[in-house]
Order: structure tokens, then sequence, then C-alpha cells
């Protein structure tokens, strides 16, 4: 269907189509929700002819509100009900009685992984009811039932994440394979056996974040521009000349690149390009690489943790809690810089002996072949693609004030790069990573089936008996337990199941309803990736280059390195944390 | 006149290999051709978006890695060719042999923490090359 689509895309008449349809999707996403309440309470002729009618607000035990549940009314001691409805997305229901005289009412309510209720209303409602009034009920809280769909979405998370961990499946199929298996058993499952339906179609679509998707689109496209150019490679080479040859001067400022490049745009590219050159550039000066290259990881980790878009972890909190790039900038960002100067404190400790017995014999020839893997390849995309991303800064920074969400943002960026210096859009759509975006849906929709029977409730319940009610206990037990699950977990799944937990602590722990929890998610999983080799994926990929170049990273040379590096800005970013909040 | 094919990685490991190599080339008088193969499938085991060229990135490493065995080779009055090939190093190392007429394919011997092969894996590989393209294959 992509095929289709890509060769249709050909046609240049269909490139404004194409510029059409990306607007049409930035207004959707700015639009807001999806569904709304209002527009599916409107009045019925029964309310409008002055009819009864019952509202209320179905809430879990997390205070989320339920959506979806069945309401039926039933009168007078009658099998049948008088009236009906469904429940909304915020768990709001309004249902409409005939006129009529009423002795007893009784609202039943179900729902799938809930345990069903029959509230019989009290006389003086029903008197009201009878006599044509309006009665709002209290919120009612549901009592989650464990139901065998519930084992089917628990084991079918935990075998994606075993699948990914050993390798054994690429992490797309994997995650298909988890939505396979809990749409297949919801539907086939569910005929058989209402307890195995988990959630249709439309329900999980509604766990997918399409703002995710679009700002992780617009955003591949921006940086596949940018890479491009050459000016990581170019930067890097310019440390080295820079440098003199004095390598805690040429480490250091290749950690700021890192570390800036990781924050902007996102740690994996940025270890993509700089991984190799500086390798190159270790081996001029007669180094091993990977006392250049394992801190450079190190701070890619520490400076995609400093932004929104830093890394996909910071994309799904922010999405998912509604933070913007500001949020990030001013209560996370300095926190990440105080843990950045330690580390290259650090560093410069630890490798003291390495970086004093530099030296350079390199021939000319060598040194043109240097020269060459760190040169701007091209200049005038370069220049644009330069304009065009400090003006999504711009907007990133400013996009609170005029209501413009990041996803649009990068849409934005896209479009304009698109317009403006790559117009072959079929290239351009080659760039997109679509197996990790369909990775990333299908994720969510995992995730979402582990939300809909009840287990992300449990968890957070848990974690809520846990702290109790205090808020430094929240923050201390979220970075510990997002800092060593980091380092075994792919970070990604981990925010995405943690999500939905912080949303319930910000209910119960009184003072986080500053927002504080997310930010140490944020901390948890960005320098929690550090802990370990697999801990994240720029650890992965650079170990890869690595040993693609003879030298191997092995797991316990990099946790010598990397354990004291995460207690010590993990720390740091904790105690910023509780200084700030 | 033979031609000798060795494979390389760089680092540490193909040291030995490519001075023993080198050695072989001036003492037959063979040809010496060095081989990098740029193998991007590490990649499949993460999870983040991937958007960048990493076969080119791999590429001009493996190029920066080819010129010093180069030198090294021409310091010892053996001039070698060098070529990169993109994709899985089994099927580029037969391709390669085939493409260049190797006589003699040269494996480095795994050494302990840093081998891409174990002993056994590496055996595996010089039955198959030799089979695949009846050129004599040693593990040095």
């Amino acid at each position: 269907m992509l095929n289709r689509f890509l060769s249709h895309a050909k046609k240049r008449c269909c490139r404004p189509a194409l510029i059409l349809l990306g607007l049409a999707l930035v207004w959707r996403l700015s639009a807001g929700p999806f569904h709304s309440s209002a527009l599916a309470q409107e009045k019925s002729p029964a309310s409008e002819a002055g009819g009864a009618s019952l509202a209320g607000r179905l809430v879990d035990p997390q205070g989320e509100p339920v959506h979806g549940a069945e309401i039926a009314v039933l009168v007078n001691g009658a099998e049948d009900p008088v009236a009906q409805t469904t429940s909304q997305l915020d768990g709001s229901f309004v249902v409409d009685l005939p006129p009529g005289e009423m002795e007893t009412v009784v609202v039943e309510i179900t729902r799938p992984h809930f345990w069903p209720v029959e509230l019989h209303l009290s006389p003086v409602n029903v008197i009201q009811l009878s006599s044509g009034g309006s009665i709002r009920l209290p919120d009612l809280e549901l009592t989650r039932r464990l139901t065998p769909g519930f084992w089917v979405a628990i084991l079918s998370f935990v075998l994606i994440l075993i699948l990914i961990a050993l390798e054994r499946l690429h992490k797309t199929t994997a995650a298909l394979l988890g939505v396979a298996l809990v749409l297949g058993v919801s539907f086939v499952g569910g005929a058989l056996n209402p307890d195995l339906f988990i959630f249709d179609f439309s329900r999980a679509l509604e766990y997918v974040h399409f703002d995710v998707i679009f700002l992780v689109m617009g955003m591949m496209i921006v940086i596949g521009v940018i890479e491009e150019t050459g000016i990581f490679q170019w930067l890097a080479y310019r440390s080295y000349r820079l440098s003199r040859g004095r390598v805690w001067l040429l480490v250091t400022v290749l950690i700021l690149i890192t570390s800036l490049a990781s924050a902007l745009l996102d740690n994996v590219t940025t270890m993509l390009l700089m991984a190799p050159i500086t390798i190159q550039i270790a081996l001029t000066l007669e180094i091993n690489p990977l006392s250049v290259l394992i801190p450079e990881v190190l701070a890619s980790n520490i400076g995609g943790t400093a932004t929104l878009i830093g890394d996909p972890p910071n994309i799904l909190i922010g999405s998912y809690a509604g933070l913007g790039f500001n949020d990030f900038l001013i209560n996370l960002t300095p926190g990440v810089l105080l843990a950045q100067v330690a580390f290259i404190i650090y560093v410069m400790v630890r490798y003291r002996r390495e970086y004093h017995v530099a030296s350079s014999r390199l021939s000319a020839a060598m040194l043109d072949h240097l020269r060459e893997s760190g040169r701007i390849v091209q200049p005038q995309k370069l220049i644009k693609s330069g304009l065009i991303f400090a003006v999504m800064l711009l907007l990133f920074i400013l996009g609170d004030l005029i209501h413009l969400v990041p996803a649009v943002t990068a849409i934005l960026g896209a479009v304009a790069m698109l317009l403006w210096i790559a117009t072959d859009i079929e290239e351009m759509l080659k760039v997109v990573d679509w197996t990790t975006l369909v990775f990333f849906i299908a994720l969510f929709i995992v995730v979402g089936a582990l939300q809909e029977v009840g287990a992300i409730g449990l968890i957070a319940a848990g974690l809520g008996k846990l702290v109790d009610s205090s808020l430094i206990g929240a923050i201390l037990v979220l970075i510990c337990s997002a800092t060593l699950l980091s380092g075994v977990i792919d970070n990604i799944p981990l925010a995405a199941t943690m999500l939905p937990v912080i949303a319930f602590l910000n209910h119960t722990v009184p003072g986080a309803e500053s927002g504080v929890l997310w930010y140490a998610l944020a901390i948890g999983t960005g320098m929690g990736g550090n802990s370990t080799l697999i801990g994240a994926s720029p650890n992965v990929v650079t170990a890869g280059i690595a040993e693609r170049a003879g030298f191997r990273i092995t797991y316990l040379g990099f946790l010598r390195v990397s354990l004291p590096a995460t207690a010590i800005t993990v720390a740091i970013g904790t105690a910023w944390l509780l200084i700030r909040f | 006149m033979g031609k000798i094919l060795c494979a390389i990685r760089g680092g540490p490991d193909s040291r030995p290999t490519q001075e023993q190599a080198i050695a072989l080339a001036k003492e037959r008088g063979d040809e010496l051709i060095f081989l990098y193969v740029a193998d991007v499938s590490f990649l499949d085991r993460t999870a983040a978006p991937l958007v960048v060229d990493v076969d080119s990135e791999l590429e001009l490493m493996g190029w920066f890695q080819l010129a010093m065995a180069r030198e090294q080779a021409a310091a010892q009055g053996v001039e070698a060719e060098i070529i990169v090939r993109h994709g899985h190093l089994r099927t580029e190392l037969v391709a390669a042999a085939r493409q260049v007429g190797a006589t003699l394919i040269l494996l480095g011997r795994p050494l302990e923490e840093t081998a891409l092969f174990d002993q056994e894996s590496l055996q595996a590989l010089a039955a198959h090359l030799q089979a695949a393209t009846g050129a004599e294959v040693r593990a040095l």
C-alpha cells in the first residue's frame, strides 16, 4: 500500500496534495482530542421534551476515567432496560429516561475487566426522576476484576520484552506479535468467553499517541537532511585540530558536542555519526578509541535527557503529561548541565593515564583521509537546514505562547525541509524509519492493553502503597527503579509503561501535581540507560561500530566506567529535582 | 603470481594478521589485497529510530583502517590493494575472493576477549570459504 502511495506521489500533482495532507494532519493534531464528550452528549428528544435524566461519572481505583462502560437503567423491576448509554472518554455518562411513574430505579453498569455494579437509587432520587427532574450521581468507583484477558495482556507484554532482549525477533516483529495476540484473543477468544475480551480496534487506537508518531517522523526527516551535510563529522575533526594533541581538551570538546547534539537531535543519530570519526581520530592520536568512545556515548545519554526532543522517553513523557519544550528547559536542563560537568571531571580522572600518552605519527596521506572524513559535504544544504532548524528551536521555545505543540513544529520543520531543500519526497520518505514508527504504534497498543485490563493500575497501586504519601519517597523510588530497570529493559517500553503509573501517583501523592515525577522518570530512563551496555540504544550502536573497527566493548569493561558515571549523574539529577521542587 | 586476500577490521586483533599477511606476500611475491566488510546487522538490536546512512559512515572508517594497513605494507616494501564491501562478512568474503581471484585467504585467529568468531566458528568459516572459492584458507 505504501509502494502504491509512493509511486502515485511521484506525480508532481501529488506533492501539493501531500503537503495539504500534512497540513490537515497538523490542523487535526492542534484541534485537540479526537473525541469530545460534548459531541456525544447531545440532548436526545426525551430530554429536550423535558424528560428525566441521570448523569454520573465512572472512575477506576486509580481515579482514571472509565470509558466504554455500558449503563442500563431498569425501572419498576422490569427485565429490559428503559434506557441505555455508554460512558465517554472522560468517564461521564448521561441517560435520558422516558416520562412515567417510577417506583424503583436500578442502574446496572458493566464493563470488561471490572466487576458489574448494580445501583439502587434512593426513594428521594426516584421521586425526583418521576417528576421529570435530573439527578447527578457522585463519581462511582468501579472495582477491577482479574480476567483471563488480564493474563493474556501481561504475557504478551513480557513476551515482547524477552524476545527483544534475547534478539530472537526484530523489535517491530516482536511488538506486532504482541498486538496480534491481544487483538486476536479479544476478537476470537472474546466471542467464546467475554472475559478474554481486552479491547477492539477503535479502543486500541485510542492508546496510540499520534502526536509522538508525528513528532518522531518529523524529526527523522529533519535529522535526515541535517546529517547528510557532514556537520557532525566536521565538528569532530575541528575538535581534533583545535586540541592540537591535547587529548583531555579533545575529549571535553567531543563530550560537549555530543551532549548538545543529543539534546537537540537524537542521541542514536549523534553516536552513529560521531563514533566512526572518533575512532579515526583516536587512531590518529594512537590512543585506544574506547577511552574516547565510552565517555562520548555516556555523554550522549546524559545530554539526551536535557530536552523534550532529546530522547524517545522524553518525547513520550512530554506527550502524555502535556509538558512542553520550555517545561523541560526550565525544570530539567539545569540539572542535566550540572550532571554533565561532574561527568567530565569523572572522565578526566578515570582516563588520566590514557590521555597522557597520545602522540601522532601519521603520514600526510592518512591525515588527508581524516580530513576527508571530517569535511562538510553539502555546504548549501547545511546553511538552509541550519536556518530551518534554528526557526524550529524558536518555535519549540515559543510554542506554549502560541498553542503550538511540538509535533506540529516538527511537521512544519519537515515540510519546510522538503519544500526548500530536499524536493524529492520519495527519497525523503526513505529516510523515515517506518519500522520504528510501526514499533511505537504496536508498543502503544500493547501497553494500552495492560492499562485496559488494569495491570498498570495494580503496579500504580503497589507503588502508591510503597511511597505512602511521601513525595521524596516517590521521587527516589521512581528514579531508582527506572535507573535499575533501564539497565536491563529498553527504556522506550519502560517509559511507555510507567507513564500511567505516574499519572496515578500525581493524584495521590501530595506535591506531585507539580510534575516532578515526570522529570524523575526522565532522569531514571535517560541517565539510567548509561548503567549497562544494553541499557540504551546509543550504547548498543556504539558498541556495534566499535566492534566493526576491531575494538570490542565488553559488558564488564563498559560497566567499570558506566556504573560510577551513572551513580554520579543520577545523584546530581536527583539532588537538582529535590532542590528545584 | 598468486593473490592473497586478507580480511581485517582494524584494532589490536588485526595487527598480527596484517603483519603476517605482509610477510607472506613479500616471501611469496604474491599480490596483497586487504578487505574491509561494512556490516550493519548490529543495528537490528536497537529499538530507537535510525535515520543515518550507517553504511557510508562505516565505509569511511573502513577506508581509514585499510589505508593504515596499506601504509604498514608499503613501509615493508609491499604494495597492497584495498577494497571495501557492504553486507554480511561471510557472504562478502566469498564475493570478494571471487572478484579478485584470490588464491589464498587469510583469517585472523580469535583472541580471547575480542573475538568476532570463536575457534569452532572460525574453522567452519574456513571450510566454507575453501568450498565456495577453491582458494587455500589459512587461519593465522
